[in-house]
């Protein structure tokens, strides 16, 4: 029978103890616990058939010197009711170990290595203590993301090597790829084991990006932090500076006119087609049809341009600003818009017809990379990934932001895990993008653009925020410092968490396809690596 | 197949598709240009990220595209930078990179260009004094040409590329 309660009260009834105090954060719950329940409470949060919790973000705070204390926070979506819920615990003084929830959860495992290496606290249990973020050639004790690290002082180079996971055996044979690949992508390793051509293991190794963005937020104050945020992921301009945004908002106490949301929504999918339309491409493309790689660069060009001509910028940079937009849209523009619109969706239908007339191009995307619905789940795979292994989970129906509200979109669902779904979701939501903004056009409301602040946020006063980018889930966590400056940034793209499972998707194909199936994913490393 | 034809017809040409963009800035140095001199109306590309927000290598990427075409100038993207020319470096080298990124600039064969793509190769940009940041790429190697921009537009990196082989030579001459 399926327990009606508030997910809070079953938490409670079932760990009296544990629990030392609840309270709610901008409408979030939040158990505080003692540090030793954590593993229990997190498995009963994962397993329970009325709540089946999966962890979204896991964060730390240094909270020196303001208080000697660090905190950790777990968020977990409570999948069966499209909730939130917190989990909290604190290391006092000295304190710098705490138990790992790894053995128990699964998607907890890149987050707990993040925290290790950016902040020396050790998750004690942990399977796999390697560093992550840290490459070997760092020195001993430096964790970037303690407060006593000076931001500016450029890391020295100490030696070490990495132990990749080594499987034995006759006939097998490692292929070592990249940092720096064969066209124009991003850095990062892969190292293949395979026996004859079916990968047997898949190890990612990536952090070669990372620029310190954690650290740089916290040299910036509260309001300026936005040109930051656009460069976390380039490709993903407006989905970071909105999450972030919306964090302040919260923090401030701003409320957003509904035109400055509509407006949000326009660009977050103008965003999500452009993107969308050339991954369409790239997919074909790594089948080899060029064809079909042509026809839609033409039309994320196009895309590209109206974004240049609409904001100026092509990656529509500069158009979000805390408490609203930036520039707004005449109605004549917004009609030209939806003229375009109309004409590239049908131009791009022609495309979809063509492609999936070709048999030997879908047969090279049927069946090739699936991720089970089982360890999409495990992993906390959501965005594109997830729905195209039947995980049903979209920010804009579930917790709407911006216009969504009003506006509903329709999800995109697909169960064979493959690259054709991974396909098959991206075609369906070009068409949701395009309907969306249609939409947007015809219900944008009259007001102002930006709103102004109602107070300035205490000291150690924190807010969470989402938004489901192209990708799928951004979060960000901003934490207020002294005189408006920011105290911690933690940011989520959602690349994070599928790098971890394209390890599994990629078991048993063969080494050719995995560029397809890397593409099918198309995650950033930019993101991924801050 | 009809189709296919059919719709190839119907779009026609889209190359040149796309707004001017001014007389190149004053980005390409003399010496620069001499340098390109070799490579005559032919010149192979290799891209190294240290550490960019992925912009830079999506304006690259659509540099390939029908619109921009860019190709049809004689620039080829190669895949590994024993078969470059030139070196086209985005991002402020990270930490990580460094070694990275002096590897490649030793595997590619001389004479050769480095071009350093975008704000951060040319001084860090937004990443500038962060303690996982060792650049902008001329810390670590010598650096021809820069164009600036966050990211520069495809049309302003085809006419820097265009004016930096202003002078070469036709091959039939």
């Amino acid at each position: 029978m399926s327990d009606a309660r508030p997910a809070v009260e079953q938490v409670q009834a079932a760990y009296t103890q544990a629990i030392a105090e609840v309270r709610t954060v901008h409408g979030i719950p939040l158990l505080r616990m003692r540090k030793q329940d954590l593993p229990t409470v997190a498995h009963f949060l994962h397993t329970n058939p009325n709540l089946r919790g999966s962890l979204s973000l896991l964060w730390a705070v240094d909270h020196r010197p303001r208080e000697a204390r660090y905190e950790l926070c777990y968020l977990f979506t409570l999948a069966k009711r499209k909730d939130w819920l917190l989990l909290a615990t604190d290391l006092h003084g000295e304190e710098r170990e705490f138990p790992s929830i790894t053995p128990h959860l699964h998607a907890a495992k890149w987050y707990e290595r993040e925290i290790r290496d950016l902040f020396g606290l050790i998750p004690v249990g942990h399977p796999d203590m390697r560093r992550l973020v840290r490459h070997e050639h760092w020195p001993k004790g430096s964790h970037p993301l303690k407060k006593e690290f000076p931001w500016d002082r450029v890391l020295g180079r100490v030696q070490g090597q990495y132990a990749f996971r080594k499987i034995h055996g006759e006939g097998v044979f490692e292929v070592p790829v990249g940092p720096i690949h064969a066209g124009i992508i991003e850095p990062g390793h892969f190292r293949f084991s395979v026996a004859g051509e079916p990968i047997m293991q898949l190890e990612v190794r990536h952090f070669w990006k990372h620029r310190g963005i954690e650290k740089l937020f916290e040299q910036q104050q509260l309001t300026e932090a936005v040109p930051l945020s656009e460069r976390v992921s380039g490709d993903t301009s407006v989905g970071h500076s909105m999450t972030y945004c919306q964090a302040v908002e919260t923090l401030l106490g701003v409320e957003v006119s509904p035109r400055a949301r509509y407006l949000r929504t326009l660009f977050l999918e103008l965003e999500r087609l452009h993107n969308h339309i050339g991954d369409v491409g790239a997919i074909c493309n790594d089948t080899a049809y060029a064809l079909a790689h042509a026809h839609c660069g033409r039309m994320k060009e196009q895309l590209m341009q109206l974004n240049d001509r609409l904001t100026g910028s092509r990656f529509l940079r500069g158009v979000n600003c805390v408490g609203g937009v930036v520039l707004d849209l005449s109605g004549i523009q917004l009609a030209q818009v939806e003229v375009e619109l109309n004409a590239l969706e049908q131009d791009f239908s022609a495309i979809e017809k063509i492609v999936f007339a070709n048999a030997s191009l879908t047969e090279r995307l049927e069946n090739t990379g699936i991720l089970t619905e089982g360890i999409a789940w495990d992993h906390a795979v959501m965005g594109v990934v997830g729905r195209a292994s039947g995980i049903d989970r979209d920010l804009r129906r579930d917790r709407p932001f911006a216009a969504y509200d009003v506006l509903q979109p329709n999800v995109a669902l697909y169960r064979y895990g493959d690259v054709r779904a991974r396909m098959r979701v991206r075609l369906d939501e070009i068409h949701e993008s395009i309907r969306l903004i249609r939409e947007v056009r015809r219900g944008l409301p009259l007001g102002r653009l930006v709103s102004q602040p109602m107070h300035q946020p205490q000291p150690g006063a924190w807010a969470l925020s989402a938004v489901e980018g192209w990708r799928g889930e951004i979060l960000y966590m901003v934490m207020a410092g002294e005189e408006g400056r920011i105290h911690r940034c933690k940011v989520r793209d959602p690349s994070f968490v599928h790098w971890p499972a394209i390890q599994w998707a990629a078991l048993g194909n063969i080494v050719p396809d995995f560029p397809l199936i890397n593409k099918s994913f198309n995650l950033s490393y930019a993101g991924n690596d801050l | 197949m009809f189709r296919i034809i059919n719709k190839s017809l119907k779009t026609g040409v889209v190359t040149g598709d796309h707004p001017d963009t001014e007389a190149p800035p004053e980005l390409v140095s003399r010496e620069a240009i001499e340098k390109a001199k070799p490579f005559r109306r032919s010149l192979t590309i290799r891209e190294v990220d240290t550490g960019s927000c992925n912009a830079c290598e999506m304006e690259m990427n659509a540099l390939a595209n029908p619109v921009y075409d860019v190709e049809r100038f004689g620039v080829h993207i190669a895949a590994s930078p024993r078969h470059a020319d030139a070196l086209v470096v985005t991002g402020p080298v990270t930490v990580n990179m460094e070694r990275a990124l002096k590897d490649v600039y030793k595997a590619t064969a001389d004479p050769k260009i480095v071009i350093a793509l975008g704000d951060c190769a040319v001084n860090c940009g937004m990443f500038k004094g962060s303690y996982a940041v060792t650049g902008p790429v001329d810390q670590h190697i010598p650096v021809d040409v820069r164009i600036p921009g966050c990211p520069p537009r495809p049309v302003e990196i085809l006419a820097v590329l265009a004016e930096l082989r202003k002078d070469c030579p036709n091959s039939d001459q």
